[in-house]
């Protein structure tokens, strides 16, 4: 980004104005241009893709009428609610009760400035990068405060009460996790981390030392609580009585905190895609800058879409945890869990301070084995228990 | 948090709280009906939970004493919609014992073989809708997925689909035939992978079992005196089941097992034992019902009943098991054409009564288990 | 040691979770999408007992008011005018309220010719409540007497057949075995 705003000022377009408001004008552009090209979209397109997957997990069908194979789902979920009247209850508080889903859409949005969607593709290389993210996200606790006290209703309150509550707790073994990645690269920066891995799975950051792997699962499950996902959806928890923090909020409104919810998943695969799986670095095939562009965006792409499938499958599968069961496995479980790993990867910096490729050789294949064995399992499934075969005796 | 009240209620009540006094339904989000629970909590803590019914009266008592004997077989269906079968089956043995009509043995077959499948019918919605009250969608459809077959079954069996009247006075209306059979028989083939398959993907899940074991336990104490039945009852770790100990039908001939709940996984009597009780009630519905298909033999499916059915002057007192519990039928006739009274007693309004004593202490969350794992049924509740 | 046992059981029964609604994804999935993507229709799928709406054939209707009386729930109403000079009986109205019917099937049990019969159709909505009434007299029909010896009529005969047939698949004291006389 930089170097083609220097190249432009060089060439001697802009010619009046200050280079700084140069370089912010073209930060502020291409902000905008991710944002409203690529995360309204996404976060749209993956209500959709929930959808569909749950209810294909579910020998169902989804949303599959609006559009080719139902893509524009999102679309008129989103237009119906636009169209909608807009309730405030008398009693709540206006203001709080109207700042609240802008506070946490802020909190989720601006995690986008530093997702490194390729090696010339991030808006701002902060060299606190992922220090960034973790503290913008804090913002959603602000937001999901305030959107409970402001609706003036007990449930609500409780609601958001719990989110709070989970959120901050869930910080810690999140926090912690990163902390032992950023042990082993040495810098918080999104770029620094993805170029300190090699494109070869085996030179991936999860592989690196069997307490890196474990940090891996520990913080992708802090992710989902943190983003309020099942098994960790206590706040909108929707058969428990009524919707939780978003219980008075109707239309638009609505909308918003789910949008937030479903961009935060690709903002949870993003960052682990960033941290753990090697980021956008593919091989070295092409030299070619636009190719090599396009490449390396697809695959980081599809390796933060690829965990966003994964937490809808696990919605699909687990059930929740209650608010007391959630607390003792975050404290008693996570964070001693993630200490370990913290003051594991710490000794063996210090033994190994370029790593252990053989290590790393040996963890890759206990990745590839417990691959295998979901697989056979899953064939087992298949071909144990066929619904599709007794049912329609007619058609 | 009581504790902590009445510590700083004595300093001079520098942290005050209030218990929430908080209505759960009639609109509710699960599927049992229209049921509403004032629940007074504080915090997340339950002091009391009072249920309070009657928002599914339709006063079916009543309206067994204006139409005829063979008229108000279709309303004991709407009884327990979900169980339409053994309502019906009640109601019918109650009419023959008064007229003192003798059931053919091929009626009597088709009647176990109906029962049985809507048993497991009404089981994969008790447990379907348990896993999504605690938040598991998936189990959910797939249970409604194996229901379909069952009501594909008693289509062709029956012509419908949930309100059968089906087993009428003297037996059944229409004859299970051959290629039925076989189909029965195909899906129960097919149905015990499929248990197999649900048990892992819920029963056993660490999540679902941690949510459940030590929740809400009754002892067999508050059983007795609560009238527990059913399921519920067999939970407690009792092995009692009408259909073993009071036989009626064809039960003393088939040999089944009747499970009971063994608290291994936490206290005996505790949501995840009325859960399991269920589910291997369901496998042992297949056994009765693979024994029923061998055993049919020919001969008519119904006796001869006239068309305006005046039983002698009487009363009678038929209990069976239905699959929420023993289900009792009362009736009393004087020799018209029209019954003289008509009284269901079922077991999901005397749990009920249980409910406030169980949920004190418990959390909110807690409470939507407790009242899934009752399995009640808010039409069996109010008729 | 509990702690590493709890830990293992977690992961382990969530991996087998995962797996199972893995396979059902990659499944096909078992909806029928009425009423558009279907090979064909449904009513043609459904069997003969299948208790739909209600159709009452006249033309073997003989006026006997069975399932007029039969109706546990009154939905059946039935006019039948007699004319002075002719003595001929013909029916004023026939009206089924479907609304009001709990598709039992004790009418059709009752009907001795099968005039009366659920058919195979189920979709009855209607967008005033005037329209759930079903008439099914337009100008008034004389009452139907079933021919001793058979019916000569080919099309007649065809429908009395219709009746009969559908009456044959109701449990009757006198069948042994049912449809199909086979060991079950």
């Amino acid at each position: 980004m930089r170097e083609l705003v220097e190249q432009a000022l060089r060439e001697g377009y802009f010619q009046g104005i200050p280079p700084e408001f140069v370089y912010a004008g073209a930060m502020l552009l291409t902000a905008f241009a991710v944002l409203s090209f690529f995360v309204a979209p996404l976060a749209g397109v993956t209500s959709w893709l929930e959808r569909r997957v749950w209810a294909r997990m579910q020998s169902r069908v989804g949303p599959n009428r609006v559009g080719p194979q139902g893509i524009l789902q999102w679309l008129a979920d989103g237009i119906k609610n636009l169209l909608k009247e807009d309730l405030i209850p008398a009693a709540a508080d206006r203001r709080l009760f109207t700042m609240a889903p802008y506070v946490v859409f802020v909190g989720f949005l601006a995690t986008f400035v530093v997702i490194p969607f390729g090696s010339q593709f991030i808006v701002a290389d902060l060299n606190i990068g992922i220090l960034y993210i973790l503290a913008v996200t804090s913002l959603v606790v602000v937001g999901i405060l305030m959107a409970g006290w402001s609706s003036n209703n007990k449930w609500s309150l409780l609601g958001g009460m719990r989110s709070a509550a989970q959120i901050v707790s869930y910080e810690i073994p999140a926090g912690l996790s990163v902390l032992t990645i950023i042990l082993v690269t040495g810098t918080m920066s999104m770029q620094g981390i993805i170029k300190a891995q090699g494109w070869a799975p085996w030179d991936w950051l999860v592989f690196y030392n069997p307490f890196t792997f474990i940090a891996f699962f520990l913080y992708f499950t802090s992710a989902l609580a943190e983003g309020n996902r099942t098994p960790f959806d206590i706040p909108e928890a929707e058969s428990e009585l009524v919707a939780g923090y978003v219980t008075e909020y109707s239309g638009m409104r609505f909308l918003f905190f789910f949008f937030a919810e479903w961009g935060n998943l690709y903002v949870i695969g993003a960052v682990a895609a960033t941290l753990f799986l090697g980021g956008w670095q593919i091989p070295p095939v092409t030299d070619h800058p636009l190719l090599k562009g396009i490449l390396e965006f697809a695959v980081f792409f599809l390796k933060a879409y690829f965990w966003v499938f994964v937490a809808m499958w696990v919605r699909g599968t687990l059930p929740r945890v209650r608010v007391d069961q959630l607390m003792a496995l975050c404290w008693k479980y996570l964070v001693p869990l993630s200490f370990i790993c913290l003051v594991g990867t710490a000794a063996w910096v210090l033994v190994w301070p370029q790593g252990n490729r053989a290590a790393s050789i040996a963890m890759f294949l206990l990745g590839v084995a417990i691959l295998i064995r979901f697989s056979l399992r899953v064939g087992y499934q298949i071909r144990h228990a066929r619904p599709e075969l007794y049912l329609k005796p007619y058609i | 948090m009581s504790a902590m009240n009445e510590a700083t209620a004595g300093e001079g009540a520098a942290f005050q709280t209030e218990d929430m006094i908080i209505n759960v339904g009639p609109q509710h989000p699960s599927t049992h009906g229209v049921l509403r629970f004032v629940v007074r909590t504080d915090g997340e803590v339950i002091r009391s939970a009072l249920p309070d019914v009657g928002y599914l009266h339709r006063s079916i008592e009543k309206i067994g004493e204006k139409v005829t004997w063979h008229g108000f077989v279709p309303y004991t269906d709407r009884a327990d919609y979900l169980a339409a079968m053994f309502a019906n089956q009640g109601f019918c043995m109650a009419a023959e014992k008064l007229g003192g009509i003798e059931v053919p043995r091929r009626a009597e077959f088709c009647r176990v073989i109906a029962c049985e499948l809507n048993r497991i019918a009404s089981h994969l919605i008790s447990v379907g809708t348990f896993g999504q009250d605690i938040g598991a969608i998936t189990p959910f459809l797939h249970a409604l997925r194996e229901r379909e077959t069952i009501n594909n079954l008693m289509e062709e069996i029956c012509g419908a689909r949930l309100t059968y009247n089906y087993i009428r006075i003297g037996g059944v209306g229409y004859d299970i035939t051959q290629e039925t059979c076989g189909r029965i028989g195909a899906f129960l083939d097919h149905f015990e992978l499929i248990v197999d398959e649900y048990n892992r993907l819920l029963s056993y899940n660490k999540i679902f079992v941690e949510r459940l074991v030590q929740v809400a336990p009754i002892s067999l104490e508050d059983a007795f005196q609560y009238n527990i039945v059913g399921p519920n009852l067999r939970a407690c770790g009792l092995r009692w089941d009408i259909r073993r100990d009071i036989p009626y039908s064809l039960y003393p001939e088939l040999d089944f097992d009747v499970p009971v709940g063994t608290g291994e996984k936490g206290i005996l009597g505790d949501c995840y034992d009325r859960y399991m009780v269920r589910i291997l009630e369901m496998q042992e519905s297949c056994k009765i019902l693979r024994q029923s298909l061998r055993m049919m033999p020919k001969g008519p499916a119904i006796a001869k009943v006239p068309r305006k059915f005046k039983p002698p002057a009487g009363e009678a007192y038929i209990r069976i098991e239905s699959a929420r519990g023993d289900m009792g039928f009362y009736v009393v006739s004087d020799g018209s054409e029209y019954a003289y009274r008509v009284r269901f007693r079922t077991g999901s309004f005397t749990a009920m009564g249980l409910v406030e004593k169980l949920s004190r202490g418990i959390m909110v969350a807690d409470l939507i288990a407790l009242i899934a794992s009752l399995d009640v049924d808010a039409p069996e509740i109010d008729r | 040691m509990k702690y590493i046992k709890n830990i293992a059981e977690t992961v382990a029964t969530i991996f087998e979770g995962m797996a199972i609604t893995f396979s059902h994804f990659v499944r096909r999935p078992i909806t029928i999408q009425y009423p558009d993507r279907i090979e064909k229709p449904v009513q043609e799928t459904l069997p003969l007992r299948y208790r739909g709406i209600l159709e009452v054939d006249m033309d073997i209707c003989t006026g006997c008011l069975a399932c007029e009386r039969v109706c546990p729930i009154l939905c059946i109403t039935i006019g039948i005018d007699m004319d002075k000079q002719t003595k001929q009986r013909t029916f004023g109205h026939f009206d089924i309220d479907i609304c009001k019917c709990m598709y039992c099937g004790l009418c059709a049990e009752a009907c001795p010719t099968g005039s009366i019969r659920h058919s195979q159709e189920f979709e009855g909505a209607s967008y005033n409540p005037a329209g759930l009434v079903r008439h099914f007299v337009k100008e008034p029909v004389p009452l139907y007497k079933p021919k001793k010896g058979g019916e000569t009529d080919p099309t007649m005969a065809q429908k009395v057949e219709i009746g009969l047939k559908y009456l044959d698949e109701f449990a009757t004291p006198d069948k042994a075995g049912g449809a199909a006389a086979e060991e079950g």
